[in-house]
């Protein structure tokens, strides 16, 4: 019990001091806060956010010194990892937060501009970051190798400032892996980063079970240099956690983990339908917002601020909650309210009790239940992607993209990123575009395309599309499946492979940057697998030994080795009497003419 | 090079009928062997991840309520809702599956086959895996009508009352997508192509909504509003291809074991568990098998290499559809639970009762035996077409015994002892017997194109038109054949070994595929073996050999067909010609260009051996 409240105790006593010296030093602060946002179908997005600032010369107060040790070592300038789960359903949710951004591929997706003087040296510090990041978030970022690792040209820009010299020096390196299982033991890491490490401020809402649980999660960490206008640069890291809570599964975990069906009174039922009354219950749909609170939703309340965090001003709130005006909110103390739109609710948690005493209140949100249900205002996303596999087999198949821009006036413009690996073998020449069905020669505006090498490196896809207000875009492609060596099938080899995710960068018409980012779901390919079942590998075992015993036995009963003089031709009697024959003179011989094959 | 010149120089070949014969008779002794418990094995769980039964079960309740007023609205809209083009059952039970918050597609679709057009509906909703990421997928379909052409009230009922309930579950690995077939047959087909992208717009729609992978699919058919006695299992898919055995065994664990709900397979609707029975099962299993055509709406799926059952409810009893619900649940919490796709288990089986099976290696000589005959009889024809000559010389000099005997005489010494191998091998004339054997097989070609295009009111008239050509279509070649080109003996010898070459190695490739299409096409071709084409026969035989022959046509057969459904002519090539054009069912081709050809080159033996003056 001393041990685990005695850090809590010292960073109490020490968060004054601490404070004032990262306020001191203007390259050293530190800000959180927390949006929360609902969504249609009863789903809470909760997106948390966290922004440190420092260099790699200073004393680190709040930039983490492992990070900082890893990007100096692999001489990194810009990195970008992004840890997903699930799918973000743009349909029913809108455009994702902060544009996409924070947001990457299922499983672990990384890129990052390494400072080096040509590809080789690029490679190699590409190689050292993989391995340093995966020994720090526990991931199997080691495996981000030459096949899974492409140099991408138009989709990605750098976010941050870097001197036109340097720039020409930074090499960009994506690499993915789609079949990552993110969880705890990449959070536990990622919590440490932060300077109050999940203890306190708004990380300490951050569980592993509620986390995981989310219907869409994503951690992102983004470390760029942000340089001011009088030259002084710094180095910013931003950590984001994004997920989609469905609010009544999160609430209902407190009763039954198992959903049983509710008692019939429980049920609203249809009265106007012939048959009611009776046996029969038509349910009605009326949605109602279900009340929630952040305790609750999380399993805990904020456990007061980060006092480690910059004080927050008007604009930089700790929590704010973007819900319809009609829904009625309630907060514990130790904070203040700060509305900045009738839909935009912000709050700053002082954590100071009546008498400017730290107490590190504990703050909690309460919504209440409101019928019917309210929604709030989604923006739609620039682009609704999708993308499946198509036809099937073992031997070849396809890829379709359906991109759709939902906008009625403006044409959308975007980079179409695919990353796959070396046994799938797309041919350019089945790349369609079609709009309606039709083809259209506007629609692709520039195509690059680096063809893959076996085992060594994989297909790298970029086209640059156009799409007309309101259309939808298929994009086709056809491969062929490679058969791998034996040895190449991971365990659950019959599960299939994972594919990418499509990156699509919506792009900026004037300045041809990419504004927006948006990833589709993975494939599973299934490739020509083996059976890799013990009865088939006692068969194929077996059957070699017979082979090779049978091929040796028959060779020596059929085979005969005689003299080319003694060649004589005819039926099996014959044949063996001629052996016979030959055998005896061989004998009388003794010696003579060496044996040859017939 | 050893064995032929032994062939030549002893007396096998004059054994090679019995050889054949032996063949035959191993081969159907050995497949009425199976249903033995020696040659059989109970069937097992091969996939540890399915652990089938080993899950609480909790649909019912308030949710029969719910099941029971989706029932109203689906026999208030009526069996005809779905294809009269109106898009009403869409409609509704689009808006159902809207209610609960799932994403709804919907698909029309226009088949033409053999005049016919199936037109219809389908509608679905993905159940999206809470954390799920859209890699892996799961199907629960219902057909409006089922494939008696019933409404299936309670089948249809029960998808939307499980999509309402199992959508609470946050425990989905994988996508759940509920189907609702406009119909059995041309439905699920349009739906399953158009997922993978393979469907032929603008007459069958893309779909609007796609998921991952397919791993299984459960069809559910119970077409009353009554309790049901027991739970019929039909497996077999397009074209004789099956679904993973693991699947049946999860089904049938789960609905016997779990719910106690007694199961059954292939309409065997008692047995009794011994040999009988077995046989039985076994037999219908194989004729369904060897047909190859949808047996429900599963069928569809498993060409697709997904694993897929129906679960039908039969007979009156006091099983209800909370029981039949609780088996899905089950079931698709042990689907759930799958990492890998099926592949685990066997693809190729014979079951006989709903937990005894035999695998392909314990079945498959069975089959291959009887092909293999063809090619024994084939080889033999061969080397016997080279020593025709030295056997007439034989009988008409009575000198063999000397030639024989210089044989031996010069054989050993080594003067030229290949000369006196070739003196028995003649030239063969390959050229026209090829040509004849390859002509007929094309000619298949005609009645394939024929009874797959024809319109169906045209069906039986030109089925009983074609089997009355077929009576008289061997004697008539063989004449246009011996009056054009003076075929000799030995031409007909030729004919017929390849002939039974072509059949040897077409069935012995089948019977990896399709194992009974290759077994019933083998046993009712077996004949063929026999059939001498020396003219030294009697009329009579002669005739008596052309009765078999009739009794053996494809003809003959499609009839029998028919009678052992009974189910008239037009019906059955009407579900052939809709098998070819909307299935991709292959068994006409087998029937035409395999089987076909090579009784009508037996026909021409036959009647050879009248025309052809020794």
């Amino acid at each position: 019990m001393r041990l685990l409240s005695w850090p809590l105790v010292t960073q109490l006593l020490l968060a004054p001091l601490v404070v004032a010296s990262a306020r001191a030093s203007e390259y050293n602060d530190y800000s959180e806060n927390l949006l929360l946002k609902s969504l249609p179908g009863n789903s809470i997005l909760a997106s948390f956010r966290f922004v440190s600032n420092g260099t790699f010369d200073s004393h680190h107060s709040v930039f983490p010194r492992s990070l900082a040790q890893i990007l100096q070592q692999s001489q990194t300038k810009e990195l970008h990892l992004k840890f997903t789960l699930g799918r973000w359903d743009a349909e029913q949710w809108g455009r994702q937060v902060w544009d996409g951004r924070t947001a990457g591929g299922t499983g672990v997706e990384l890129w990052a501009w390494v400072e080096a003087a040509d590809d080789s040296e690029a490679d190699a510090r590409w190689t050292t970051l993989n391995n340093a990041l995966s020994g720090l978030f526990c991931a199997s970022l080691n495996f981000i190798d030459s096949t899974r690792t492409i140099r991408p040209v138009m989709s990605f820009q750098p976010a941050g400032h870097h001197s036109p010299e340097r720039l020409e020096r930074l090499h960009l390196l994506h690499g993915t892996l789609p079949r990552e299982p993110v969880c705890t033991e990449n959070l536990t890491p990622f919590l440490k980063l932060l300077p109050c490490k999940g203890k306190a401020g708004i990380s300490s809402l951050l569980d592993g079970h509620r986390l995981f649980d989310a219907q869409w999660q994503s951690m992102s960490i983004d470390v760029m240099p942000v340089c001011e206008e009088n030259g002084k640069c710094q180095l910013q890291m931003e950590q984001t956690v994004d997920m989609v809570l469905d609010v009544e599964r999160s609430m209902g975990k407190k009763d039954s983990l198992v959903p049983k069906p509710p008692p019939i009174e429980q049920l609203s039922c249809d009265q106007d339908k012939p048959y009611a009354g009776g046996d029969s219950c038509f349910p009605l749909s009326g949605v109602t917002d279900l009340s929630w609170s952040l305790s609750e939703m999380f399993g805990r309340p904020i456990r007061g601020s980060c006092p480690l965090a910059v004080v927050p001003t008007e604009e930089a709130t700790h929590v704010c909650v973007n819900i319809a005006e009609q829904r009625a909110i309630f907060v514990s103390q130790g904070s203040e309210e700060r509305k900045k739109s009738p839909e935009l609710r912000c709050f700053v948690l002082h954590g100071r009790g009546p008498n400017f005493v730290i107490e590190n209140l504990d703050f909690d949100i309460v919504l209440p239940e409101l019928s019917p249900s309210t929604n709030i205002l989604l923006t739609p996303p620039p682009v609704y992607a999708s993308r499946s596999l198509t036809g099937h087999g073992q031997e070849r198949g396809g890829i379709q993209a359906v991109l759709n821009n939902p906008s009625s006036n403006s044409t959308v413009e975007f980079v179409y990123l695919e990353s796959l690996p070396w046994f799938m073998k797309p041919y350019l020449h089945t790349l369609s575009v079609t709009v309606s069905g039709k083809d259209d020669g506007n629609v692709v505006q520039d195509i690059y395309y680096r063809p893959a090498l076996d085992r060594k490196r994989g297909t790298q896809l970029e086209v640059r599309l156009r799409v007309p207000p309101g259309e939808t875009v298929l994009l086709n492609y056809e491969f062929d499946k490679a058969v791998l060596r034996y040895t190449e099938y991971p365990p659950d080899a019959n599960r299939g492979f994972d594919i990418a995710p499509a990156i699509i960068s919506i792009l900026d018409p004037t300045s041809q940057k990419s504004t927006f980012s948006i990833r589709t779901t993975s494939l599973l390919l299934s490739l020509p697998t083996p059976d890799f079942s013990m009865p088939y590998n006692v068969i194929i075992l077996t059957s070699t030994v017979m082979a090779l015993a049978f091929g040796s036995i028959f060779n020596i009963l059929v085979r005969r080795f005689v003299g080319a003089d003694e060649v004589i031709g005819g039926g099996l009697v014959s044949k063996i009497r001629g052996h016979i024959i030959a055998f005896v003179t061989e004998r009388r011989r003794a010696g003579g003419n060496k044996p040859k094959t017939e | 090079m050893i064995i032929t010149a032994s062939l030549r120089s002893t007396r096998i070949l004059k054994l090679l009928p019995l050889v054949s014969a032996l063949c035959i008779l191993v081969g159907v002794t050995w497949l009425l062997l199976l249903p033995l418990d020696d040659y059989s094995r109970r069937t097992y769980i091969s996939e540890n991840a399915l652990l089938p039964g080993q899950v609480h079960t909790y649909f019912g309740g308030s949710e029969q309520d719910v099941f029971r007023s989706y029932r109203h609205e689906v026999t208030a809209l009526g069996k005809n809702a779905s294809a009269d083009g109106s898009g009403v059952m869409a409609a509704k039970i689009g808006g159902i599956f809207d209610a609960f918050g799932l994403k709804v597609g919907k698909q029309k679709f226009e088949y033409i086959a053999a005049g016919g057009v199936y037109a219809g509906e389908n509608v679905y909703a993905v159940l999206q895996a809470p954390r799920g990421d859209a890699t892996e997928a799961l199907v629960l379909c219902a057909a409006w009508v089922n494939t008696e052409g019933e409404l299936n009230e309670s089948g249809v009922a029960l998808v939307l009352a499980l999509a309402r309930y199992l959508k609470r579950w946050s425990l989905w690995s994988k996508d759940i997508i509920f189907l609702i077939t406009s119909d059995s047959r041309a439905g699920p087909q349009a739906w399953v192509d158009s997922y993978h992208d393979l469907h032929a717009p603008p007459a069958v729609a893309s779909l609007p909504l796609k998921s991952g992978a397919i791993q299984g699919v459960v069809v559910v058919d119970y077409p009353t509003s009554r309790g049901f006695e027991s739970l019929h299992i039909v497996y077999d898919g397009i074209n004789g291809q099956l679904p993973n055995l693991d699947l049946i065994n999860t089904a049938v664990r789960i609905a016997s074991g779990q719910m106690a709900i007694r199961t059954m397979l292939q309409e065997m609707w008692s047995h009794d568990n011994q040999y009988r029975d077995r046989l039985r099962t076994m037999l219908r299993g194989m004729v369904n098998q060897g047909l190859g055509h949808a047996s429900g709406p599963h069928s569809s799926f498993i060409p697709y290499h997904i694993d897929a059952i129906t679960l039908q409810a039969y007979g009156d009893g006091w099983h209800d559809e909370v029981t039949l619900g609780r088996t899905v649940e089950s079931l698709f919490r042990s689907l759930n639970n799958l990492l890998e796709h099926f592949h685990q288990s066997f693809f190729f089986y014979l079951l006989m009762a709903e937990r005894r099976f035999v695998s392909i290696g314990t079945y498959l000589p069975s089959a291959m035996l009887i092909a293999v005959n063809f090619t024994i009889a084939a080889i033999g024809l061969w080397l016997k077409s080279g020593r025709l000559d030295a056997g007439e010389e034989e009988n008409k000099g009575g000198d063999g015994k000397v030639s024989e005997g210089k044989e031996k005489l010069l054989g050993p010494a080594g003067e030229a002892p290949s000369a006196a191998a070739d003196a028995v091998s003649e030239e063969r004339p390959l050229l026209l017997a090829m040509a004849f054997v390859v002509a007929i097989h094309f000619l298949g070609f005609i009645p394939l194109y024929l009874f797959n295009n024809l319109d169906e009111k045209n069906f039986t008239s030109a089925f009983y038109i074609f089997a009355l050509l077929n009576v008289v279509l061997p004697s008539v070649l063989c004449a246009i054949f011996t009056k054009s080109s003076t075929p000799t003996r030995l031409h007909f010898a030729l004919i017929k070994c390849f002939s039974l070459l072509l059949l040897g190695m077409f069935l012995s490739a089948l019977a990896t595929l399709n194992f009974s299409l290759s077994f019933l096409i083998g046993v009712f071709a077996s004949p063929i073996t026999f059939i001498n084409p020396t003219p030294e026969r009697k009329w009579t035989v002669g005739a008596a050999w052309m009765t078999l022959l009739q009794g053996l046509t494809p003809t003959t057969a499609l009839v029998g067909v028919a009678y052992y459904w009974g189910e008239p002519l037009s019906e059955i090539l009407k579900e052939a010609a809709f098998g070819w054009r909307v299935w991709g069912m292959w068994t006409q081709v087998v029937v035409w260009c395999v089987w076909w050809p090579a009784w009508i080159i037996a026909g021409v033996l036959v009647a050879g051996s009248w025309a052809v003056e020794a």
